[in-house]
């Protein structure tokens, strides 16, 4: 008798315990048509696969769906990513046409659409949504992207440098080379052995405006030739898709201004 | 030593890419390519051009330039209704025939670059300079014989109201 009683009273106390139950609600799902390649099966042509999410138990971010079907679908999926948050610039990809950070790119509710997800266009592609950055590494590292000097400060200690001059690279320091802008630009699908591209060219801009910088006339040489830097013609694509949105476009013109009349 | 095992992976590493059927012109012979557009090791910097101000800076002020220029002479030989000095009609004509030469110089290093096209990009160069050079004589030879390149436009307008008055 006692034993029913406090079964009774658990059961009572367990159902007041619990949030009230919410009706089921009726999945939402979403179908993502994801580029895939595997380099284990090169004679395969490259192919869209398509997944289908519930939008009720899916972060609201691209990359939080990407993740999911990963989880929960085909673990081989492959993507790069890494903080989640627009700042490492591992997850730029190619979704709804617009090159992007997969963390910062917000699902479309509207799930009569189908989302399409490419990697960087007109790059190599290593597997699935992975391309191949070494180019892009290999440029960013010929525009040497260190302070040089000449000099060293009277007091040897620090160089300094005003608060006006600081403000000069407030709008380039960011840059998180994602090289979503340079995958963008036609100019750079058709020349990327030799253009440097947007990015690049950006943080090469950077260095030559920093009052610390001693080195802008060997930098500017560098640039002194048709391919490096002439081959941008202000198509303006990088500035529309940058993530973070700066204006490599202003940067790469600034840097033909000052180099105009040389 | 580091940087070797890289490449050798790098030598080995298959990689997708849009077949190059698609991405060149066709009747050209092409040049072998590096794989992934990746020359030397992984860890070396992007070697760039040697560096030439007649193709860099230069190059680019002579687009401006001329395109900057050509806006009041366009403008003003319109306004006039083509009735400008045969002076003002040569600058017109040459300052077109340099602003198109640049302009196309630009279009073959982008679509023909030599890394790719090797002499093909200089045949190309060469037919574009050749083709400004007769139109350099034949802008002398409207100058100087006929009305100008105002003239030549106008006649446009004027060609086919003579050839409706003769019917």
């Amino acid at each position: 008798m006692s034993g029913l009683l406090r079964s009774n009273v658990t059961r009572a106390a367990l159902r007041r315990g619990l949030a009230t139950e919410v009706g089921q609600q009726a999945p939402r799902l979403k179908t993502f048509k994801i580029y895939r390649w595997s380099p284990d099966k090169p004679a395969e042509k490259p192919r869209l696969q398509e997944f289908q999410v519930d939008l009720n138990k899916c972060g609201p971010m691209v990359l939080d769906a990407l993740l999911k079907i990963k989880d929960e679908q085909d673990g081989t999926l492959t993507l790069r990513r890494s903080c989640r948050e627009g700042i490492c610039g591992s997850c730029a990809m190619n979704i709804g046409g617009r090159n992007t950070l997969a963390c910062l790119c917000k699902i479309d509710p509207d799930t009569s659409k189908e989302s399409k997800i490419y990697p960087l266009p007109h790059m190599y592609v290593i597997k699935d949504l992975v391309p191949d950055l070494t180019q892009f590494y290999k440029q960013y590292k010929s525009v040497q992207p260190y302070l040089q000097r000449t000099s060293v400060p009277a007091d040897g200690k620090e160089n300094l440098q005003s608060i006006a001059d600081r403000k000069k690279l407030d709008g380039l320091y960011e840059c998180i080379l994602c090289a979503c802008c340079s995958t963008s630009c036609p100019s750079y699908w058709w020349n990327q052995e030799q253009y440097l591209g947007p990015a690049v060219l950006m943080q090469a801009y950077r260095w030559l405006i920093d009052s610390r910088d001693q080195a802008s006339k060997m930098r500017k040489e560098m640039l002194q030739n048709s391919m490096s830097l002439y081959r941008c013609h202000t198509i303006m694509n990088c500035t529309r898709t940058c993530p973070k949105g700066l204006n490599p476009g202003l940067a790469i013109q600034e840097i033909k201004r000052s180099m105009a009349l040389e | 030593m580091f940087s070797k095992g890289l490449m050798q992976r790098q030598a080995l590493r298959t990689l997708h890419q849009t077949g190059s059927r698609s991405l060149t012109i066709p009747f050209l012979s092409t040049l072998p390519q590096n794989p992934g557009g990746v020359k030397g090791d992984v860890n070396d910097a992007v070697k760039p051009p040697a560096p030439s101000r007649i193709h860099g800076s230069l190059h680019w002020d002579f687009q401006r330039v001329t395109s900057v220029a050509l806006l009041p002479l366009v403008g003003s030989s319109l306004a006039s209704g083509g009735d400008i000095s045969v002076v003002a009609d040569s600058i017109l004509a040459t300052m077109l025939l340099g602003h198109v030469y640049v302009g196309f110089q630009s279009c073959i290093i982008d679509y023909i670059p030599a890394r790719v096209y090797g002499k093909n990009h200089n045949y190309a160069m060469y037919l574009l300079t050749l083709g400004s050079l007769f139109a350099g004589v034949g802008i002398y030879k409207l100058e100087t014989e006929e009305e100008g390149l105002t003239g030549l436009v106008k006649k446009l307008w004027t060609v086919n109201r003579s050839t409706e008055a003769k019917q």
